[in-house]
């Protein structure tokens, strides 16, 4: 990640506490940017499936709400067999 | 977007500051992808076919369209952490 518009930071004046809660924060940002990435990934591909009826009205109707939360769960359910085959492919093949 | 750092109180504390930043960077990075996803996805749905201007039935469908992709959004999330939370049973405890 870049910090853009920074250069007012002097890392070296930083305690050892400071620069270790420092990377603490960096590592929990840094996953939740990746969760949000899969979030929005998510979204796209499901609503591409969920919703393709006219758009009339602003929230998910019946069919398409669960649709979305069915969509994540079969998604990662996919997910896991996919890595699930390949692990036993490389077992098998040593 | 030049200066984000505008927006934010000055801090004494260095590492407030780059911990500030950090947070600023990644909400706007959250919101672009949002924003280009409901461009690409309502853009598809409403405006078929461009014409000359935007209609007020494109325009009107533009907003609705983004309000439904936001709830998918939501909805999405909401199951998704979820998920991840029930998989590996603890952390994640923060919200997003």
């Amino acid at each position: 990640m870049s910090i853009s518009g920074g250069g007012n930071v002097d890392l070296t004046k930083l305690s050892e506490n400071d620069k270790q809660e420092l990377q603490h924060f960096v590592m929990m940002e840094s996953q939740k940017s990746q969760i949000q990435s899969a979030i929005h990934s998510l979204t796209d591909t499901c609503f591409r499936k969920c919703v393709s009826s006219k758009i009339s009205v602003g929230t998910l109707d019946k069919y398409e709400e669960p649709c979305m939360t069915n969509c994540v769960e079969r998604f990662m359910d996919a997910n896991k067999l996919v890595l699930g085959q390949l692990e036993k492919l490389r077992s098998t093949t040593g | 977007m030049a200066s984000l750092s505008a927006f934010q109180q000055p801090s004494a504390d260095p590492k407030t500051n780059l911990m500030n930043q950090v947070r600023q960077e990644a909400a706007v990075s959250n919101a672009r992808q949002l924003i280009e996803k409901i461009n690409e996805h309502c853009f598809e749905r409403c405006v078929p076919k461009p014409g000359s201007s935007l209609s007020s039935t494109e325009e009107k469908c533009f907003s609705t369209c983004m309000e439904k992709y936001m709830s998918g959004w939501n909805a999405v999330s909401r199951q998704y952490v979820a998920r991840l939370q029930r998989e590996s049973g603890s952390g994640l405890t923060t919200g997003l």
